[in-house]
């Protein structure tokens, strides 16, 4: 048994509903053959360096899990099967990935408002945009 | 050994560059955070080679493999156009 972790981009029009469907068959599929999930993170809708398919936006889920190294081929089979999966990528944790695991573990307690600090940035942009707007707006009538 | 201790044009000394992931004491490179990839990058999307960067053998190989990761989940771009 080892550690590995899959990340999947899945299409951004989905419905929450068929994404938690989805979510829900990998997560079955990886008992299945007697794994054990760790961890799950929903990334949540990205945008794409390139385009995939035709598509500029995805959703990002990564599962984290503890199985056997015949897990791997049975979620390939799964994803290369289901075309509303554009990308996927699964690799086991090596030494150095292991080592920060549990170092980050450790840490675990103090990292959640690290994630808080950084909605505020986020929502600061689309501000600052508005802002810019309504200025060239302002020039435009100063102009006229 | 002139070449690698003095620079060719000015005749001083050089300095040693020192492996950035060494400094840190990082462990692990992730190839989740795409803003600290982006740094070891070309304009094109190219692998700065390690003679430019001055990382260390271990740690450009574990760049490098953390960089082919992202590209594969479009966190970063296989190949960006420069626009003219």
């Amino acid at each position: 048994m080892a550690l590995y972790e899959s990340i999947i981009i899945l299409d951004s029009l989905l419905t929450p509903e068929e994404i938690n469907k989805i979510a829900d068959r990998v997560k079955e599929l990886i008992e299945g053959d007697q794994g054990k999930i760790v961890k799950i993170d929903k990334w949540g809708k990205r945008r794409l360096a390139y385009e995939i398919q035709k598509k500029q936006y995805g959703f990002y889920i990564s599962f984290v899990f503890d199985g056997k190294n015949s897990t791997p081929i049975v979620l390939e089979n799964e994803y290369n099967y289901n075309d509303k999966i554009l990308r996927y990528l699964i690799y086991r944790f090596d030494k150095n990935k292991l080592k920060d695991w549990e170092r980050q573990k450790e840490l675990g307690d103090k990292k959640p408002p690290k994630d808080e600090d950084e909605i505020p940035v986020a929502e600061e942009i689309p501000v600052i945009d508005e802002i810019k707007e309504s200025d060239i707006e302002s020039e435009v009538e100063d102009e006229k | 050994m002139k070449n690698k201790m003095f620079d060719k044009k000015t005749l001083k000394p050089r300095k040693k560059r020192v492996c950035r992931f060494c400094s840190s004491g990082d462990i692990y490179i992730d190839f989740k955070d795409e803003k600290r990839l982006i740094r070891f990058l070309t304009e094109q999307g190219k692998i700065i080679p390690r003679r430019t960067s001055g990382n260390c053998a271990r740690h450009q190989r574990q760049l490098a493999r953390s960089i082919k990761r992202a590209r594969l989940l479009a966190l970063i771009p296989y190949v960006a156009d420069i626009a003219r």
